[in-house]
Formats: structure tokens, sequence, C-alpha cells
């Protein structure tokens, strides 16, 4: 897929967990794994409000889009 | 579910379906034995209302054949997709196929029909049945086939 999502960065750059940012954000461990590993076909505004929430950043720095 | 009127429930439902596809594949398998007694049957019975107008017991077996074994092959994916969504698998990848072979199987079932009307005229009405039923099924199949898609996309919308 042209979108690429740099949660990876971002959780490092915070220093935060997989487990602790699913448990703030409210989504189960498997479905941010399915959003780390890019295999999600789509995200909610009110999910991405959220990680942005706890990551403290902008939609643009967790997404990214590259011409295929 | 249910019905709080009659008492029927979708699982009492379900396992009727599967009863009667069993039953219609027991008759299909008893007609695999008795194909050539019920051309006969059928040959002294008919009128020679064809292109053709031999006997139609060699023809007439032969058609019986080719559409049991599409039967055959029709209900045993039919038990199969039954089978599936009773487990709770109904928008998969497995139902899409099976509806596909059985979409396929009655298309070449009125072929054989159609070949078979150049004997008896009537059977061109079966054959038309059969690929309209192909049809309905072809986009029965379609449908599933975007249900999957959209239960897949569904699934992975975070």
């Amino acid at each position: 897929m042209a979108i690429i999502v740099n949660l990876d960065v971002m959780m490092a750059k915070r220093k935060i967990s997989s487990g602790e940012l699913a448990e703030k954000v409210g989504i189960t461990a498997a479905n941010l794994s399915i959003l780390k590993t890019g295999k999600a076909k789509a995200v909610r505004f009110s999910t991405l409000d959220k990680i942005c929430d706890v990551l403290e950043c902008q939609p643009g720095d967790i997404l990214e889009h590259e011409k295929e | 579910m249910i019905n709080e009127i009659t008492g029927w429930s979708e699982m009492k439902s379900l396992k009727l379906s599967r009863l009667l596809v069993y039953l219609l594949m027991v008759m299909l398998i008893l007609l695999l034995f008795i194909a050539y007694f019920v051309a006969v049957w059928y040959d002294e019975l008919s009128d020679g209302t064809g292109i053709i107008k031999s006997s139609v017991v060699v023809p007439g077996t032969v058609m019986i054949y080719i559409c049991d074994l599409f039967g055959l092959t029709a209900v045993f994916y039919l038990n199969r997709l039954l089978a599936n969504i009773s487990k709770d698998k109904v928008f998969i990848e497995q139902n899409t196929k099976c509806l596909r072979i059985i979409s396929w199987c009655c298309v070449f079932a009125g072929i054989a029909m159609l070949v078979f009307s150049l004997w008896r005229y009537y059977f061109g009405i079966c054959a038309f049945f059969a690929m309209f039923m192909g049809l309905v099924m072809r986009v029965l199949k379609n449908v599933f086939e975007k249900a999957v898609e959209l239960k897949s996309e569904s699934d992975f919308t975070i």
C-alpha cells in the first residue's frame, strides 16, 4: 500500500511500549500490531485522534504517503 | 434466534436444509444405478418430438449420467456451504468457491440438457431453467465475493 505507518518510529521517540499504547488508546494489542505492521486497511479518525493524543504528535508524524 | 410464534429457530432451519441436501444426495446416488431404466421408461413414454427422431435410450442415459454427476458435485458443495454456515463461517473465501462451483455445475447440466433437446424439444426448457439457476448462483457468488471483501476491510479497520 502507498500509505506507510510510522507508528514504530513515533513510539520509539516517545519511549512507549506497544502494550502501554494499546491500553491508553483503548484498542487491543492485536489491533495495534495490525496497525504497526501495515496490514490495516483503514484507521478510524477516533483511533487516530487517541493515538495522536497519547503520542503527542500529528497524524502526519504517523502516516506517510509514498508514490508506488 | 427463535421465532416466538412458530418456535422455529435458525439452527433448526439449517438442520432441515442439510437433511434435504442429504436426501437429495441419496436420490442422486440412486439415480446413478437406475439411469438406464429411467431412460428406457422415458423412451417408451415420450413421443419423438425433436430434430433427431431416434430412440432416446442411449442419449437419455448419457444425459442423466452427466446431469447426475454435476448434480452430485453441486449437492456436495451445497452441503459444505451449509456446514460452514452452521459453524458461523459465512463470508469466507471457501463459500464463494462453493457457490462458483455450484453455478458452473448448473450451467454444464444445462448444456447437457440443451444437447439432449435435439432428441426431445422440451428439454430445452429444462436447460433454460438450469442455466437460469446457474446465473442466479453466479450473482449470489458475486454478492458473497463482495461481502468477503467488505468483511476483510471491516476486520482490518482499527
